[in-house]
């Protein structure tokens, strides 16, 4: 019990610093733009051609621009801590507002893609690992090797092409419901899967090896007793583990597939924020995609609390 | 029920490693095997499970109980596990399932193997633990029970199955006296209940509260074999009478038998250290100086930090306080740790050959070092083109002595180095080790739960374990 709130302590921490520091590299970035800040929020607002000093006075008045840069970086937290994450600068609607409906896009993408991982991947690992050597064993980890060895873009780009070769579409946002989430989610579920597969085979292996597999044997349990209640959660640990590790990855490549795919979420809004030089959406999105990590992160640690009583103490 | 073992032989390519051995296995009855490392101790209680490695050619004649089979048949034994057979593991603590609760890892066993149901198995499980005052013990995990916790832990859930036969390899190695003699009065109790008991050990005082039949093997073969107040009082076989009189309270006292030890400069240097592990301290304030040729014991109850110690030392972990000094301007590779396990050390899939030949050309020396002192350590050469698996406890601990003799170290901890021997080879490894590291300087920090022995070879001890009082 101890154990658990020190984790989800030590999480919350953890979420609070990386709101800091990301808040805090937005504002650094707003200062950094090249060109003056209010004359480019002017030009966003009322369109280039209609943007006159006076407009872009006032909008230096009305967000506070001429105050001196302490002032504002305080203020700028303040509102970040509180919830408020500002406006866009191009729509100029609430931040919030905007990322709202892309992070539900994303959490689907990265959801299914963490299910579709976490189905294949310990599925064909334990086959792999039941039998080492076999011919499960070896075709399964070739091919695991082979799409650990391939990065996400060129498997997007493999699936897009045999997708509009086979069905005559092309998946590219979310027109088609759940049959567009899947190509997206294969890209960034299969090297993870891939990965997993190797692990979880790995662990596999490992319990079935081991002195206590052994024993559950002497104790007279058949093979399937003894490899159902003692390989499952052995195997499990360094799976978890793993994973726990591979969020920042996962998380990299929403942003990726977000763009190939053209999926409506949080990673495609960041990279058309920086494009537009948005500072407000780039705060929001990258906050969410912090926050995002920090979650699954504190997700594997309860998990590992659950399967692994070592780390209880 | 009864389980016989008729004309056993069992040979590898170029040997035979076992022949002729017969024995039989009786209610209310012990039959303990004793005899040089090598022998075919192991062998022969693989036999009776039927797990001797596939690449041995095993004959003669197996009975269990009505039913005959050929030892070579060895699926034939899979039946018997369990359910006639509980074979005790070799290290009660990784044999237990780490995610695993006590209670459950003993239930299992009434579950499966008898096939009581769910309830009754557990409370069946709560009862056994209860009968080896471990009522406590239920609820943990495996690395919450301490050694000898495990040990009942791993005795019950081997019996829940009911099997009135139990088999145990060295049950008591590395075993402080109080833990031995606790194993020693589960085994009992197993025979008194009407089980019977085959035990394999190297110590002559568990042979003895044992009781019962003695065998005693030398290279493959029953040399001696009778009632255990004949045979351990009055051995007939000149090997037996050796073998009894090697214990190490015979040993000469190492004073007397130091031979020019005059010890040389510091070696290694540890000033007011404190250890704790999991929070809790386990010693304070320990000064020690270590010189080069000399021989300290380090005694202490099992669980009192004696293999933390040595890797403070070694600078594998940090001291809470103090510091450790090493001699300064020597090569880290020359202060060396000799581990406890030597199964764990060596890599499963590469011969003995090829592991120590890694060994030498990382510490650039020549291969004939290695096999000089496997020489002096009476290692058959023909070992090392196997695999770890494929060498009997006693061998692959002498291997690893070498191995870790051959770095030259300037500094040796050495963990229980002779825990896996019978008492001859004890003592000849013990005197080995002494005049090589003498001959060569190394001061030596000798980890023993054997008081005597440590009184016998070295010169001065420390005791770990007052502060847990
Ligand atoms: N798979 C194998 N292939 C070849 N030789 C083997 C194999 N397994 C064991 N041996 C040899 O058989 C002999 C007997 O081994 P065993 O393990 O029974 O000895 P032991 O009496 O139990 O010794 P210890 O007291 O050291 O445990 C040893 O010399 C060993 O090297
Ligand atoms: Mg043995």
């Amino acid at each position: 019990m101890g154990r658990l709130v020190a984790i989800l302590g030590q999480r919350l921490v953890q979420a609070v610093t990386v709101a800091f520091v990301v808040s805090l590299l937005c504002f650094a970035l707003a200062q950094l733009l090249p060109g003056d800040q209010a004359l480019q929020i002017a030009q966003r607002r009322y369109g280039d051609d209609r943007v006159t000093t006076a407009a872009a006075e006032a909008v230096r008045a009305e967000l506070g621009l001429e105050r001196p840069l302490a002032l504002q970086l305080i203020d700028w937290m303040g509102r970040t801590v509180s919830g408020d994450l500002g406006r866009s600068l191009v729509s100029g609607a609430p931040v919030w507002e905007e990322i709202r409906d892309q992070l539900g896009a994303t959490l689907a993408l990265a959801g299914a893609a963490l299910g579709l991982a976490l189905l294949l991947g310990p599925v064909f690992g334990a086959l792999a690992g039941l039998r080492p050597g076999g011919l499960a064993d070896r075709a399964g980890m070739a091919a695991a090797a082979a799409f650990r060895a391939v990065p996400n873009f060129v498997v997007g780009l493999l699936l897009m092409v045999g997708c509009t070769v086979l069905f005559g579409w092309l998946p590219v946002g979310d027109s088609r419901g759940w049959l567009s989430l899947l190509l997206p989610a294969l890209t960034l579920g299969l090297g993870l899967a891939a990965t997993s597969a190797r692990i979880a085979r790995d662990g596999v292996v490992a319990a079935l090896r081991s002195p206590f597999f052994a024993f559950a044997r002497m104790k007279g349990l058949s093979r399937a007793e003894a490899i159902l209640r003692h390989v499952p959660r052995n195997a499990a640990v360094p799976l978890i583990a793993y994973l726990a590790v591979s969020f920042a990855f996962l998380i990299e490549g929403v942003v990726v597939v977000e763009e190939i795919f053209a999926w409506p979420g949080i990673g495609h809004a960041l990279t058309h924020a920086i494009e537009g030089r948005d500072v407000p959406m780039i705060q929001g999105t990258a906050l969410m995609l912090s926050l995002l990590l920090v979650l699954l992160n504190a997700l594997t640690d309860l998990a590992l609390l659950l399967v692994d009583p070592r780390r209880r103490a | 029920m009864t389980l016989t073992i008729e004309n056993l032989r069992i040979a590898a390519a170029g040997a035979v490693l076992v022949r002729d051995v017969s024995l039989t296995l009786e209610p209310y009855r012990t039959v303990t095997i004793l005899g040089e490392t090598g022998s075919g101790k192991t062998l022969v209680a693989e036999a009776a499970m039927g797990t001797v490695a596939p690449e041995l050619a095993v004959s003669g004649r197996i009975a269990d109980g009505g039913e005959i089979s050929d030892a070579a048949d060895q699926g034939a034994r899979r039946g018997a596990w369990g359910r006639r057979i509980a074979m005790l593991p070799q290290e009660p603590w990784v044999s237990l399932d780490p995610t695993m609760r006590s209670l459950a890892q003993v239930a299992e066993g009434h579950r499966f193997v008898r096939g009581l149901g769910p309830g009754p198995a557990r409370r069946q499980a709560r009862a056994d633990l209860a009968s080896l005052n471990l009522a406590a013990g239920d609820d943990r995990y495996p690395h919450q029970l301490s050694g000898g916790m495990a040990q009942r832990v791993a005795f019950a859930s081997a019996r829940a199955g009911g099997a009135p036969i139990t088999l145990a390899d060295e049950p008591t190695k590395g075993l402080d006296a109080t833990m031995r003699d606790a194993v020693v009065a589960l085994l009992r109790k197993a025979v008194e209940e009407g089980g019977s008991l085959l035990c394999i050990t190297h110590d002559i005082a568990v042979a003895k509260a044992l009781g019962g039949e003695i065998i005693v093997m030398l290279k493959g073969e029953i040399v001696e074999r009778g009632d255990a107040d004949t045979v351990l009082v009055a051995p007939s076989h000149p090997y037996t009478r050796r073998l009894v009189a090697a214990a190490p309270e015979n040993w000469p006292t190492a004073t007397a038998t130091a031979t020019a030890s005059v010890p040389g400069d510091v070696v290694l240097e540890g000033t007011e250290l404190a250890v704790s592990r999991n929070g809790r301290r386990l010693f304070s304030d320990l000064d020690l100086a270590v010189r080069a040729g000399e021989w300290i014991g380090v005694t202490g109850p099992s669980g009192c930090g004696k293999t933390t110690l040595g890797n403070v030392l070694l600078g594998l972990m940090p001291p809470a306080s103090g510091r450790v000094r090493r001699r300064a301007g020597v090569a880290s590779t020359r202060f060396q740790k000799l581990y406890q396990d030597p199964v764990a050390t060596f890599s499963r899939h590469v011969s003995l050959r090829t592991a120590l030949a890694e060994t030498t050309a990382r510490h650039r020396v020549s291969f004939d070092d290695v096999m000089t002192l496997l020489e002096r350590l009476r290692v058959p050469v023909a070992l090392l083109d196997r695999r770890p698996d494929q060498v009997s406890g006693g061998e692959l601990q002498r291997v690893s002595l070498a191995r870790v003799l051959v770095a030259k170290p300037i500094f040796l901890f050495a963990d229980e180095p002779t825990s896996r021997l019978d008492p001859i080879t004890q003592q000849e490894t013990m005197d080995v080790m002494r005049e090589v590291t003498r001959e060569r300087g190394c001061g030596t920090l000798l980890v023993t739960h054997d008081r005597t022995m440590a009184e016998r070879i070295t010169e001065r001890r420390i005791t770990l374990g007052s502060d847990l009082a």
